[in-house]
């Protein structure tokens, strides 16, 4: 596994030099909650047809920022993004959340996890 | 027409609904109708219509996603109709209890008549519950049982959220 | 005339095994536009992972994830933290381990073809193939004790050994198997009346595999070669005999060519583990607590199946995330459905094998 650090202005160009679709493919994109408010945002590749080669860009933010999508790049990138944005509450250009909570679940079960407690 | 009830028990049709199991059961329930364990030889078929049903099969612990469906195909079975839960967390929620988008088994919705316990429930328990249940039709009449919704909103006990004093009977609502 | 209809599937339909919902736009009988509901079965285990249960009970929550690839969870869970403790297993906890996710392949692999037989219209072959399929599930009962939701794994081996008695049966069992599965194979691929809803319906190219990130048999059906067992160090999948499977076609026929050959290997790759089993533990010791992070992938019934853990020494994780096989899969397939008929939806969505239980969490 291969960690490369990054930030939310470079992410969209870099993984644009990175990503060849007939070498890599994109698994997914994942949050984790840091305790402190922040987020870690980390996209997630695999070589195809060679062993044990993830390639991982991370970067960590606040939770107010817009984060860019990289749908256009990657179709499939889509599910990922409604994910994060269902899970965390994060807003992400272009995407709408509404996956998997109904009116009433839980907002944002993920988010506020560090700090004990989530908002109802 | 006490005849026909008769023809109900010689032939029931099942409606199967997944309301959020991990599918164990599901394909459990398949495996009973298959050759081996041969469900159909209790002439049971297995429908896709509501309207034709006279057992109707649930799985999962009703996730908030599914609890309309679940009543709404509840309301769509004529009587008399019977409910069979199938496994562990259908009956009580299970490993699932807890957790946040779940509500912890399906009699908070509606009427259950027999409850199969198990995860997954082997197909051998699964034909037991039905058999029971084929008993339990005999003897229903035509009275419509009325299933639970949720209405309203969440009342908190300290930090943890409860929606069972939320349920109420359709029609009785106020 | 353009009239647009819209037609709903779901979320209850015959032909669905669990619910999801798909809004077709049909012109005359031709889709053109797909929407998806996905998010029926969703009960929120990826918190209660970090908040719910310690780590010590989780293989046995991860594995209600999903009842038809149960093993694959608890098993990537299980080598994603002794990734973290730095835990060396032994060669025959490898082989048993791999014996289980392969007995699971095939089940999970002839419930699928059954599936696809019966929502073509074909009520004798379901049978025929759910009945063959009775052994392996007699075979899971003998070896774990369950026959679906087995929790065979455990953190440190495997919860039971296997009997000399038992790998024998194992080994009759799948003998008698094999020339039924070549039956299904010479069924699927000469049958008249299959090919008319088989072939060239549901076409997935190469091109499309490749920008929409396709995986498991719906990739290698379209000749993208990708499969985890051979992307990854974890299991010794080389020393059994696995080989890729490739088909070129793209349409359900090619997918259930993929899946009938990849029984096939099973089968062998289930004989070379039971004739050729280590002798050693079964089930070791482990000490401390899971700390750093891990990725692992592992090749479930319907693709790649990727878990990434995050601990920081204590008995609560910091974050499990799940990724699965129809997760990723879900853009491809409403790619596939628009331009085909309506009619041949059902059959369609049975050859992806969608797992929703997987995709909701």
């Amino acid at each position: 596994m291969k960690k490369i650090e990054t930030t939310l202005e470079r992410v969209v160009k870099t993984i644009e030099e990175f990503y060849d679709r007939y070498e890599w493919h994109f698994l997914t994109l994942n949050g984790i909650d840091l305790d402190d408010g922040k987020i870690e945002l980390q996209w997630i590749f695999a070589k195809y047809g060679a062993k044990d080669e993830t390639v991982v860009f991370y970067c960590i933010t606040d939770y107010e920022t817009e984060v860019p999508s990289i749908v256009k790049l990657i179709p499939s990138a889509i599910m990922g993004e409604r994910e994060v944005v269902d899970m965390f509450g994060l807003t992400i250009e272009g995407i709408e959340g509404k996956l998997y909570l109904s009116d009433d679940s839980l907002k944002t079960p993920l988010k506020t996890m560090g700090l004990g407690g989530c908002e109802v | 027409m006490k005849w026909l009830a008769q023809f109900r028990k010689k032939s029931p049709w099942i409606l199967h609904y997944n309301a959020g199991s991990c599918n164990g059961c599901d394909i459990e329930i398949l495996a009973a109708l298959s050759p081996r364990f041969d469900l159909e030889r209790f002439g049971i078929v297995n429908t896709g219509n509501p309207k034709q049903t006279d057992i109707f099969l649930v799985t999962g612990p009703v996730t908030f996603h599914s609890r309309e469906r679940l009543v709404e195909l509840y309301s769509q079975i004529p009587e008399p109709k019977v409910v069979v839960a199938v496994g562990a967390c259908t009956s009580t929620g299970g490993v699932f209890r807890g957790m946040y988008n779940v509500e912890d088994g399906i009699d908070r919705y509606i009427p259950v008549d027999v409850y199969v316990p198990g995860c997954a429930a082997s197909p051998q328990l699964i034909i037991d519950g039905i058999v029971q249940a084929l008993s339990i039709l005999e003897k229903k009449n035509k009275a419509i049982e009325k299933p639970f919704r949720l209405f309203g909103g969440i009342k908190r006990i300290g930090k943890k959220i409860s929606r069972l004093t939320m349920a109420k009977r359709i029609g009785e609502e106020k | 005339m353009k009239k647009v209809i819209n037609i709903p599937l779901g979320s209850q339909h015959i032909s669905l095994l669990e619910p999801v919902r798909f809004q077709f736009k049909t012109h005359n009988e031709k889709i053109v536009e797909v929407g998806a509901d996905v998010g029926f079965v969703h009960r929120g285990i990826e918190r209660a992972c970090v908040t719910q249960f310690e780590w010590k009970k989780l293989p046995y929550v991860v594995a209600r994830v999903c009842g038809l690839c149960a093993i694959t969870h608890s098993l990537s869970f299980t080598l994603a933290v002794e990734k973290m403790l730095e835990f060396e297993s032994t060669r025959r906890i490898d082989y048993l381990r791999m014996l289980m996710v392969e007995l699971d392949r095939i089940h999970s692999h002839m419930l699928c073809l059954s599936h696809t037989a019966e929502n073509a219209g074909f009520e004798a072959m379901f049978m025929e193939v759910m009945a063959a399929r009775e052994p392996v599930m007699d075979l899971q009962e003998a070896i774990s004790g369950n026959r679906v939701q087995f929790d065979y794994i455990a953190i440190g081996g495997v919860h039971r050994d296997i009997s000399p008695e038992t790998a024998k049966e194992v080994v009759a069992t799948l003998d008698a198997l094999k020339p039924k599965i070549e039956r299904l194979l010479e069924e699927f691929s000469k049958n008249w009346s299959l090919s008319l809803k088989y072939r060239g319906v549901g076409m997935l190219t190469y091109e499309e595999a490749c920008i929409y990130n396709t995986l498991g048999p719906l990739a290698r059906a379209a000749g993208l070669r990708t499969d985890v067992r051979l992307e990854s160090s974890d299991l010794p999948y080389e020393e059994v005999g696995f080989e890729v499977v490739l088909e070129k076609g793209g349409d359900i026929h090619a997918r259930n060519m993929v899946r009938l050959y990849e029984i096939l290997n099973s089968i062998e790759m289930c004989k070379n583990i039971v004739q050729n089993l280590p002798e050693g533990e079964h089930l070791l010791k482990i000490k401390g607590k899971p700390k750093g992070e891990a990725i692992v992938r592992l090749e479930a019934p319907r693709g790649e199946l990727m878990y990434l853990v995050r601990g920081s020494g204590k008995n609560f994780l910091d974050r499990v995330r799940i990724k699965t096989p129809t997760f990723s899969g879900i853009p491809a397939m409403v790619e596939i459905f628009k331009g085909s008929e309506y009619a041949d939806a059902p059959a369609i969505l049975a050859s992806f094998d969608p797992c929703m239980s997987c995709t909701a969490k």
